[in-house]
């Protein structure tokens, strides 16, 4: 098993499938899982082996080299764990769509893609696979032709932005140290100028930040969420935009190394500060605007953008605790936030593509499995003990707070606030309340949509109660940085400032809890009603009106709209407008009139011969 | 009051909590209501007997109809009646419930309230003042521990005697029958308090 | 002793809590110039409610009670109660994210209830628990940089040693703005919003009767003692009384006057606050966001500030 098998099986399994389509569509779902499942297998056999391959020598005089170390092995289960429940929940979303062939082809090509860029070892093989998903992603957004296409374009053009800047980036190193392979410019970097390592990391902290959407750079993100079919922003959300979380740790840690990074600038205006500050905003801003959506896709979008935040503010803090609970955040906000995006799927299937907040409720009586990842995709992205999302969470705060940060984690902890009000909503007006009656007689959820709900949510609970099983790999990559080791039992983290046991919690709500179930059991028993017969001051329920949805914040609502506009987006618009405008005046030159193009002919030569005559240039 | 008797607590703990925790609905049926706000108020203190009023029946144990009964009224009594958990007691106030009182030829009262949900108690008066009402809960209290107010033993017994009565004036009730079938008749055993 | 903690800290605070809740009563009774229900009975209600035959909107509206009284309970082992304390993982702030698990269940219940007003008060409760955060995490934050720990048990021993928070010069104004909060977090009036009667027929709890009633009336109890424990312990020193405990640490007498202090301590705390909740109305909720966003946060922002500049 070694890793050009990898790369052949993920590449070649998206082409194969898409032929199969052609030939058969049963034959090309079966491929597709098969495929799927196969790299699974494959990534998880490369457990702590630690290889190189050649890929290609003289890629025009330059070798790609693929490498898997802890890092490399870390993304790239999670990338093909996750993009494989998105392909066996796609098998029911998309059975009666139209294009499902491109659709497979595409799901199983950026999954190529992103395991091709984690397992690049040298910055060309990365910006080529970078390309790749780039654009398979615009693809595979505007997929839904019709309101897709907007959002499609809006993100091809900043991601084409970042993509520059990353050239821009690979070609100055090219010329600085004449290689392109990343250990060997590690090795070279201890010679460069401070002022060099800060142009190399902010122009590579574009591309990233415009990935990864961290405010400003955020406005491409709403729309591409909501826009594409649910399985792909599931996938979009989880793995994809972290690439931009793998792209800062190559940068910062490998790159230019944890030693540098972190000195240069000084103080406030270091770059890991304003960093870390940028991501602090990019966490408060966005979970506050999520709780005025009012389309369900929308609101778990920003809070993608929201808890990128997170991840950001760990990472550039550069402690060990915080880059643990950083990489950690990104593997539970992946497991969470495809959770969500698959049990709203599970909506709009069920409900022929409704996924309006203020028209459905009740629906847990009739979607259980639905209600249920929902309930515990909610729990992690609050944070509550016993789900994964607390033990990373914990991990940022207590490495803001003993490190003198105090303002970045009262920025963390109220983004959690906005979070409970958010998803609270969320779960609220999709599940909760009164069951309208056009939505009596839904379609039951499949079973292949149901096992990866099910999957994800005891993923959860078990991250939550046992945080080892990550945290072991996750140590062994901050230790390849350079960082001090971490104290981590399968339960928890200890250090001389204060421990987590997980265990404790967990036995003691489970005893607790089964004492007051067997306390609730033994009092007298309760008659179950239906949603009718419900208090409304002794008159008779009226039937689709007696439920709370729009404006489920109303108070906040008013109080908070007129500051809580995405400013940038309205920004960046006007910007592409006035582009627009500039080349239109421009086009005018061209009349189409032959006597006009003799007129600039003529003009042209009189100027160069004033120029010679006057300061004599020839 | 024997509430500071603790035998008769560890006698009976549930009767004693019922009857010295008397949560009224806070509906105002009639106009009788007029006198509940002096009677729980800091005049006549109603929350020394632990009676307090609760905003929805299935947080309360105490009914109080307080005046005439309108037929439109009845509805929304009935199913407010309806919501309340049960053991719960009803008590009637002045002389309209009894026999239509000042209203007793209008087309628009009832004139026996007994026929459409049980009543365990009256008091007289038009409107009684508040030391009728509290004298009328010391009453109740006493049937409390005579096992003698049991309105909602005997709703649930001859359900379908009042309900009779109730489609009788109502003509198409617009909820199903709250007690489906014989089933859900008492037996000896299950009277708990 | 922490299996003795085990044991004694749930019943201890939900008698206290009961107590407390029946204290209240009482006091604002007297203070409207009537005798007022005894002192016990919130728990003749409890005892009441759980001999009612009540209604069941399905097995999550059964399962959020649940859910909360045990979060709840589970919370109050964290709480160091004197010199009581069964567990201290996670510290302060697996403590704060624990006190979320409370609301949360109550809110998976009414919303399951199917009802719009308990959906209103659901909506409202958060948006007060919103804007009271705000100043809070100032203040803890506050508190835990200057003491440089996230473990409640340490902030209560640093406190035995150099006196209580409250008093000294660095925290004063956080300990200000914690207290002008206190309301807020306690639910009484002026901040009585979410269980308003009168508005939203009880919000949250319009479905619950019966055993839902009287779990929920146990939860309000054990609400009502984390939220004046939390302040005891971290800014008037929990069971420490200026250090004239320290000769005899360590033995019983300590811990039952650890307990005592720490009791008669909440019990100033709750008639001070009494005395607010008897003489006014309630506020709006848009009325109380604007007041809880403006001058608590205005103080704790500046005591934050003075906390960092000495460190």
């Amino acid at each position: 098993m070694s890793l050009e098998i990898l790369i052949s099986v993920a590449f070649g399994g998206a082409f194969l499938t898409y032929f199969a389509g052609k030939i058969s569509s049963k034959l090309r779902d079966i491929l597709a899982v098969f495929f799927s499942l196969a790299l699974v297998v494959i990534v998880s056999y490369l457990y702590k082996v630690e290889t190189k391959f050649l890929l290609y020598n003289e890629f025009f005089g330059l070798p790609l080299v693929i490498r898997l170390n802890p890092m490399a092995w870390f993304f790239a289960i999670a990338i093909v764990s996750l993009s494989a429940l998105a392909v066996i929940y796609s098998l029911s979303y998309m059975k009666h769509r139209e294009r499902t062939d491109y659709y497979y082809f595409m799901l199983l090509l950026i999954n190529a893609a992103m395991l091709a860029i984690v397992l690049s070892g040298d910055l060309v093989s990365f910006f080529i696979s970078w390309e790749i998903m780039s654009w398979s992603t615009f693809l595979l957004i505007s997929y839904n032709r019709n309101g897709a296409l907007p959002a499609g374009i809006k993100y091809i053009v900043m991601s084409l932005i970042g993509s520059m800047c990353m050239l821009v980036g690979i070609l100055s190193i090219y010329t600085s140290f004449h290689t392109v392979n990343i250990s060997e410019i590690a090795n070279h970097m201890a010679t460069a100028s401070s002022t060099y390592k800060l142009f190399l990391l902010v122009i590579f902290s574009i591309t990233f930040g415009i990935k990864n959407a961290v405010m400003p750079l955020h406005t491409w993100l709403p729309d591409a969420y909501a826009e594409s079919p649910s399985p792909f922003s599931a996938v979009l959300s989880g793995m994809l935009t972290r690439m931009g979380i793998f792209g800062f740790l190559l940068i910062m840690f490998v790159i230019v190394g944890a030693e540098n990074t972190l000195y240069v600038g000084k103080g406030f205006f270091s770059y890991h500060s304003i960093l870390a500050w940028l991501g602090a905003i990019t966490i408060v801003i966005p979970t506050f605007i999520a709780m005025l959506q009012n389309d369900a896709k929308k609101l778990l979008a920003w809070h993608g953008i929201g808890q990128g935040g997170y991840m950001i503010v760990g990472i550039a803090f550069g402690t060990s605790l915080g880059l643990a609970g950083g990489i950690f955040h990104t593997l539970n906000h992946a497991i969470y936030i495809i959770l969500l995006f698959l049990s709203v799927g599970a909506i709009e299937y069920s409900t022929n593509g409704l996924r309006d907040l203020n028209s459905l409720g009740g629906l847990f009586k009739k979607m259980p499995v639905a209600f249920l990842g929902g309930l515990l995709g909610i729990c992690g992205l609050i944070g509550i003990p016993l789900t994964n999302g607390f033990v990373s969470k914990w991990l940022i705060y207590k490495t803001l707070i003993l490190g003198k940060a105090p303002f970045l984690a009262f920025a963390a902890l109220l983004g959690t606030w906005g979070t409970i009000l958010s998803v609270f909503k969320f779960l609220h007006n999709l599940f909760l309340g009164q069951l309208p009656r056009e939505h009596q007689n839904i379609k039951k959820t499949p079973l292949t949509m149901q096992i990866p709900i099910v999957i994800l949510s005891l993923t959860i609970l078990l991250f939550g109660i046992l945080p080892g099983l990550p945290l072991k790999v996750i140590n062994s990559i901050i230790v390849s940085y350079g960082f001090n080791s971490l104290n981590i039992s399968i339960w928890g983290i200890s250090s001389e400032t204060g421990t987590l046991n997980m265990i404790n919690i967990f036995t003691a709500l489970l005893v607790v809890g089964s004492i007051f179930w067997f306390i609730f059991r033994a009092a007298r028993k309760s008659t179950t009603v239906d949603q009718y017969d419900n208090y409304a001051a002794g008159a008779a329920i009226p039937k689709d009106k007696y439920n709370y949805t729009v404006e489920f914040y109303a108070p906040f609502y008013r109080m908070a709209s007129p500051f809580l506009k995405d400013i940038f987006d309205v920004l960046y618009q006007k910007i592409a407008q006035f582009t627009e405008f500039l080349c239109d005046t421009i086009r005018k030159i061209y009349t189409g009139y032959i006597g006009d193009y003799v007129l600039y002919i003529i003009l042209f030569l009189a100027f160069l011969i004033s120029a010679q005559l006057k300061w004599s240039v020839f | 009051m024997d509430r500071n008797q603790i035998r008769k607590w560890l006698k009976n703990l549930g009767k004693m909590a019922n009857k010295y925790s008397f949560h009224v609905v806070y509906f105002c049926t009639g106009c009788g209501i007029i006198e509940i706000p002096p009677s729980i108020t800091t005049r006549w203190d109603a929350e020394r007997f632990g009676i307090i009023p609760v905003a929805t029946p299935r947080q309360a144990n105490l009914f109080l109809i307080t005046g005439y009964v309108s037929t439109k009224t009845l509805k929304a009594i009935i199913r407010t009646y309806e919501q309340m958990p049960e053991p719960k007691y009803t008590v009637a106030f002045g002389s309209c419930p009894i026999n239509g009182g000042m209203y007793y030829d209008s087309y628009n009262t009832i004139t026996s309230l007994d026929k459409y949900i049980p009543v365990d108690g009256y008091i007289a008066g038009c409107m009684p003042r508040p030391e009728a009402v509290f004298i009328g809960v010391t009453h109740l209290w006493k049937l409390i521990d005579m096992d003698k107010a049991d309105g909602y033993k005997r709703y649930r017994e001859d359900y379908t005697l009042y309900r009779a009565n109730q489609e009788q004036l109502f003509g198409e009730l617009g909820w199903p029958p709250l007690f489906q079938n014989e089933k859900y008749k008492y037996s000896n055993s299950q009277q708990t308090i | 002793m922490k299996i003795l903690s085990i044991f004694i800290s749930p019943l201890l605070a939900l008698t206290i809590g009961l107590l407390f809740l029946g204290i209240s009563r009482k006091i604002t009774a007297r203070i409207h110039w009537r005798y007022g229900p005894p002192v016990i009975q919130p728990l003749i209600d409890v005892i009441r409610s759980f001999s009612q035959k009540s209604i069941s909107h399905g097995p999550f509206f059964d399962f959020g009670i649940i859910l909360s009284l045990t979060s709840s309970i589970v919370l109050i082992f964290f709480l160091p109660i004197g010199n009581f304390y069964a567990m201290t993982s996670g510290g302060l702030i697996a403590f704060l994210y624990l006190m979320l698990l409370g609301p949360f269940g109550i809110a998976l219940s009414s919303a399951a209830s199917g009802n719009p007003n308990s959906s209103i008060g659901v909506s409202r409760k958060f948006l007060l628990a919103l804007a009271y955060e705000v100043p809070l995490l100032l203040v803890l934050l506050a508190v835990m940089t200057h003491f440089n720990t996230i473990s409640l048990v340490e902030i209560v021993n640093i406190q035995a040693s150099t006196g209580m928070a409250f008093c000294s010069w660095a925290l004063i104004l956080p300990g200000v703005a914690y207290f002008l909060i206190l309301p807020a977090i306690l639910g009484v009036r002026p901040f009585e919003i979410v269980s308003a009667p009168q508005e939203i027929s009880s919000g949250p709890v319009a479905e619950f009767g019966g055993k839902h009633l009287a779990f929920y009336t146990l939860q309000h109890a054990l609400q009502l003692f984390v939220g004046l424990a939390l302040f005891v312990d971290i800014f008037l020193g929990g069971g420490t009384l200026f250090g004239l405990l320290n000769p005899i640490a360590g033995t019983v007498w300590a811990l039952i006057l650890g307990v005592i202090i720490f009791l008669i301590k909440m019990l100033i705390v709750l008639i001070i606050g009494l005395f607010i909740n008897a003489v006014f109305p309630r506020f709006r909720i848009e009325q109380a966001m604007q007041y809880l966003w403006k001058w608590p946060t205005l103080i704790a922002f500046i005591g934050l500030v003075i906390v960092v500049l000495i460190n």
